[in-house]
């Protein structure tokens, strides 16, 4: 391949500027990046030219469209209306500062003003002045872009931050969660479930649902932070929705959280679900199980007793539970059976299950497989709370035959 | 305190996954299938046979009496079955891909009541007939009680299909009267009652 064409590209380039390049050594380096490494041509091209611009001590050239703030002043904004690629002045408080994840952040938080919240970064080579949660604050050329979908500004060298003046209280509107979508939001909304964390940093992960619909939210560990209690009411001020495979939650960590009164009635999450329709599939990690007894923590261990948090725990608690799918031939429903459910489905108590547990040679996948033959396939009613497809069953009792239904089916299929 | 999404089976970490339902269907209906389709153009796509009562199904949901089975090939062992409902034959199999099916069919011995939940598949023979097979995802041993309440399972969802495809405009029920022309209602609904009728009070 001939490198002479780019070669003299970047030479006229740099010529342009005084600069005279060796020729040989660019071709040489273009030749290794492109042959040797597989690099694209156009990517090599932009590689070497960076090098030389370093070189020669040449501040790199932005790319396209890049804006210059040259010293004109930037639109004054209120949040709501800030798009990806502006340059904003804006007027807002401080409304949560959250621990920065890289050395490279100085801070970041929300900041708010009467329209909304927008994520703030403010990069520690900035060098600018600390802010404080709860204040007020003016913003001059900030720069608002995109990180994974949501938009956000970031403080830079150039960015002015006055403080303001102001004690102007500040109440967000809350907005229902069916209309959430990502970035700043507040709502009101009933903690309708708790989940098991599936990771050390998090202090609580669950369901939150208002009278629209339901989201899963999340609390990480953070000094200060408290668990939301299940069935209480909540108005959560400033989390942050995120978009993880095409799902939205909501990481209510940095939020500002007030419990209030009474009661919402949740979309989906009435708790007076009924199916009737066959089990056909029993998941593993059904049967006897074995918990960590750590207070609060309750999580299933391994089979070498490990607890994902709380590592080997040998005094755990036995427990009995089924996880399968439940069909009605139209839906197929994620089902979760509790002890007192399992043991009046399956006949077989948790002594019983112990029992066997312990003392047959195959142990507790003994119990999974006599539940299993005891449950698979057959008709049940189960009854409890059905959210987003998961039915918690309270109750789930066999069918029995009714020779009034034959009846009908005969007349039905018969009077045609 | 409670149920761990992603100890429950797929529901998240597949975003909007849905498992696809277990279809009731009778011997004789399923036996007619003639139109095997892919969903999607992914390798992953759900595969479904078209019912002649005019739904798709990717998964089937039976229950009769197994009355025979056997043992099949050298290096890939796989087992093969014979389940009969009121109306005909479903011809079951399970090889060493399904290694928790073919152990559950290995073990049982016929004939017995089974419940089995499993894929219809659609196949050419050589002689231009053909076959649909039910690969096993599960099979267990039921007592009669299970097989009378299929029986009228299968009979109510088979008279809703029906009672859809008179009236229906679905792209399903579209494409079942353009693959099915001679698809009989009245044939159906016979098939229906006898099977009902063998029910014993």
């Amino acid at each position: 391949m001939d490198y002479s064409e780019v070669t003299d590209r970047i030479s006229r380039k740099f010529s342009k500027s005084g600069h005279e390049i060796d020729r040989q050594k660019v071709e040489g380096k273009l030749r290794r990046l492109i042959e040797e490494f597989g690099v694209q041509p156009a990517e090599a091209e932009r590689s070497v030219t960076n090098e030389l611009n370093k070189e020669f001590g040449i501040a790199p050239v932005a790319g396209a469209g890049a804006v210059t703030p040259g010293g004109g002043a930037t639109e004054e904004k209120k949040v709501a209306a800030i798009q990806s690629g502006d340059w904003v002045t804006l007027t807002g408080k401080v409304v949560s500062l959250s621990a920065p994840v890289s050395p490279a952040i100085a801070q970041n938080g929300i900041i708010a003003d009467e329209s909304g919240g927008i994520r703030f970064v403010v990069w520690a080579k900035s060098n600018a002045p600390k802010m404080e949660e709860g204040k007020w604050y003016k913003l001059e050329s900030a720069v608002a872009d995109e990180y994974k979908g949501v938009t956000n500004l970031k403080v830079h060298s150039g960015t002015t931050i006055t403080a303001v003046d102001t004690t102007e209280p500040l109440i967000p509107a809350p907005v229902p969660v069916k209309d959430l979508k990502p970035g700043v939001a507040s709502v009101r909304a009933k903690v309708v479930q708790e989940w098991d964390t599936t990771h050390d940093r998090m202090l609580q992960s669950g369901l939150l649902g208002d009278e629209t619909g339901t989201i899963k939210f999340v609390i990480w560990k953070e000094q200060g932070k408290e668990k939301l209690v299940p069935g209480s009411v909540y108005s959560i001020f400033y989390a942050q929705a995120d978009e993880f495979n095409e799902r939205l939650s909501l990481n209510i960590t940095g939020a500002t959280i007030m419990q209030e009164e009474g009661d919402i009635q949740t979309a989906g999450g009435s708790g007076d679900a009924e199916v009737r329709g066959a089990i056909v599939h029993i998941a593993p990690g059904s049967g006897i199980i074995k918990r960590c007894p750590v207070a609060g923590c309750n999580r299933a261990l391994s089979r070498q007793n490990y607890c994902p948090i709380h590592e080997i725990q040998n005094d755990f608690a036995y427990d009995l539970r089924i996880k399968g799918w439940l069909d009605d031939g139209e839906k197929t429903h994620n089902l979760l059976l509790k002890r007192d459910t399992v043991e009046a489905l399956t006949g077989m108590t948790l002594d019983q299950a112990k029992e066997i547990a312990e003392n047959n040679p195959l142990g507790m996948d003994e119990v999974f497989l006599q539940m299993r033959e005891k449950v698979l396939g057959r008709y049940v009613t189960c009854k409890g709370r059905e959210i987003e497809n998961r039915l918690l069953a309270n109750s789930c009792e066999k069918v029995a035959f009714d020779s009034s239904e034959h009846t009908k089916l005969l007349n039905r299929a018969g009077g045609a | 305190m409670s149920a761990n999404p992603s100890e429950m089976g797929g529901g998240r970490r597949e975003g909007s996954f849905e498992r696809e339902p277990a279809r009731r269907v009778f011997a004789a209906e399923l036996r007619e299938c003639r139109y095997q389709f892919k969903d999607g153009t992914d390798e992953k796509s759900p595969t479904f046979v078209l019912l002649p009562t005019g739904e798709r199904s990717n998964r089937i949901f039976i229950v009769g009496t197994l009355t025979e089975k056997t043992r099949q090939g050298e290096q890939n062992v796989f087992y093969r079955g014979r389940v009969i409902d009121p109306t005909g034959t479903f011809f079951v199999m399970a090889g060493s891909y399904q290694p928790e099916a073919m152990q559950q069919l290995a073990k049982i011995e016929a004939p017995a009541f089974v419940a089995v939940i499993g894929k219809p598949n659609l196949y050419q023979k050589p002689d231009g007939s053909y076959l649909v097979s039910v690969r096993v995802e599960s099979i267990t041993v039921v007592d009669k009680d299970t097989r009378d309440l299929w029986t009228l399972d299968a009979a109510e969802r088979t008279l809703d299909r029906l009672d859809a495809l008179r009236e229906g405009t679905s792209p399903d029920i579209v494409k079942a009267k353009e693959q099915y022309p001679i698809v009989d209602p009245v044939v159906y609904r016979k098939m229906v009652y006898d099977a009902l009728a063998q029910i014993k009070m």
